[in-house]
């Protein structure tokens, strides 16, 4: 999993049938404590938890993608499958 | 199966079915001697047998959502043991 940041939508209207009805999230990769990183990473993520731009979130890539009720056998990479609240560090 | 170290946790209330009950841990893959060795990274601790400061063992990729029970998450790492020693 991966710390990330919501930061745009992305609409596409013609896709992959098992994409119908899935909202797609362009996402920056941050650290631990939402600072963006300085390889500018982004990823579109399709969101399972109805996260919305501006969201410090989690995010699952490859395979692992798939394993949630809303995105099984989907063609997709990265699955938003969690909304962070707070993330304590106790040493660097 | 990689050394890694909990350095941190993190508060995720809203978050997939499949993971309902699972926590998330901060862990810094370590080498055998203690040093840090790359990016910290999140995994799951289902069976929440790790705390801060522990060393633990963690396993990646579809390995990782056989760690959980259902054998059915989205997760890409997910603490398994909570070491005692390296010898």
């Amino acid at each position: 999993m991966i710390f990330a940041k919501v930061v745009g939508t992305v609409v596409a209207n013609q896709k992959d049938e098992k994409l119908e009805g899935s909202k797609l999230l362009l996402c920056q990769e941050t650290d631990a404590e939402g600072n963006d990183y300085e390889d500018d990473s982004y990823h579109v993520a399709v969101d399972a938890v109805k996260a919305g731009v501006g969201d410090f979130v989690l995010i699952s890539y490859g395979s692992s993608a798939r394993m949630t009720s809303s995105t099984r056998d989907s063609p997709i990479d990265a699955v938003i499958m969690a909304i962070i609240d707070d993330v304590e560090l106790t040493e660097d | 199966m990689r050394l890694g170290k909990v350095i941190g946790k993190v508060w995720a209330v809203q978050k997939v079915k499949e993971l309902q009950n699972v926590r998330f841990q901060i862990v810094q893959p370590i080498q055998s001697n203690g040093e840090k060795q790359g990016r910290p990274v999140v995994c799951a601790d289902p069976n929440q047998i790790s705390g801060s400061g522990d060393r633990v063992v963690y396993v990646t990729s579809t390995d990782a959502t056989q760690a959980i029970e259902t054998g059915f998450a989205p997760v890409n790492a997910c603490i398994v043991e909570l070491v005692d020693s390296v010898d």
